[in-house]
């Protein structure tokens, strides 16, 4: 039977979650939690977020690495036997990491941006095509600059370890910065005031936090 | 404005990002892709475009 790997908990945890339908795979130090899986079977966006769903199922249990969904072993002896080459690593990431969850915090534009949008509309000749273009890009240039700006005053005001965060600027058009924060539980709610504070300020953007998640950015892969 | 994300009913690209490129990947298996992946980035970019839209999904996202 072909396993989809869900997570990583530690040995004396392997049972955790046999109510879930999760089957563990142990090793000495850690174990795998998978789900069977049809070999010949399609995944879209619903199994995307019941894979997410499990690992939260788990990690609202006990201390775990979510996997990155789309791990399928051919059975239990070939689960074991990749456990076995990253025990040593990921026994370390789950000491480090599973007592801590991840926060998803995005500051999304609250303007479109409408010169990227133009980019379809034909232009009446080559120089308005170039003059386009530029305008575009100088337009990008300060998007990216003002995403710095808000990536620095995030940096300020939630007062976060650099260790535990990640940024992007930009990934995406309605998007400024995408970051992740690495915190303990205990830390959420002030984490949570300190970001209604900012993002109250902040005019351009609004800000979204979600969470807690299992640390899936800071769970580092091979 | 700053809204809490309380259930995971409504999917946003922030969540299927990660779910896709990060986590722990024990090499050497096979991988499955998602069909529509384009599709559910592309929807869910659209989700988080509009305040309005955020406002209306905070409380359920």
């Amino acid at each position: 039977m072909t396993l989809l790997l869900r997570a990583i908990v530690a040995a004396e945890d392997a049972g955790v979650a046999a109510d879930l339908g999760l089957r563990s795979v142990s090793g000495t130090r850690t174990a795998a939690l998978a789900a069977a899986w049809d070999a010949g079977r399609a995944a879209g966006e619903a199994e995307l977020l019941d894979h997410h769903r499990v690992v939260q199922a788990v990690f609202e249990r006990v201390p775990c690495l979510p996997a990155r969904f789309g791990s399928v072993f051919a059975d239990e002896e070939a689960l074991h036997a990749r456990l076995a080459l990253r025990e040593a690593d990921l026994a370390a990431q789950l000491i480090r990491l599973g007592h801590r969850c991840e926060l998803a915090i995005t500051c999304a534009w609250r303007e479109p941006d409408v010169l990227a949008r133009a980019t379809s509309v034909p232009t009446p000749s080559g120089r308005a095509y170039l003059e386009r273009g530029l305008t575009q890009m100088r337009g990008e240039r300060a998007r990216e600059r003002r995403a710095e700006a808000i990536v620095a005053r995030l940096l300020s005001e939630l007062a976060i370890e650099p260790d535990s965060i990640r940024h992007r600027i930009c990934p995406r058009p309605a998007v400024a910065v995408s970051m992740s924060a690495l915190v303990r539980r205990d830390e959420i709610d002030g984490l949570r005031s300190r970001l209604e504070r900012l993002g109250a300020q902040l005019g351009d953007v609004t800000t979204v936090m979600q969470g807690p998640w299992a640390p899936y950015t800071f769970a580092v892969s091979e | 404005m700053t809204e809490q994300a309380t259930t995971l009913d409504v999917p946003l690209v922030e969540l299927v990002d990660r779910l896709l490129n990060r986590g722990v990947v024990l090499t050497g298996e096979v991988t499955i892709s998602v069909a529509g992946v384009d599709l559910i980035y592309l929807g869910l970019s659209v989700v988080l475009s509009g305040v309005d839209t955020i406002r209306r999904h905070g409380a359920d996202v």
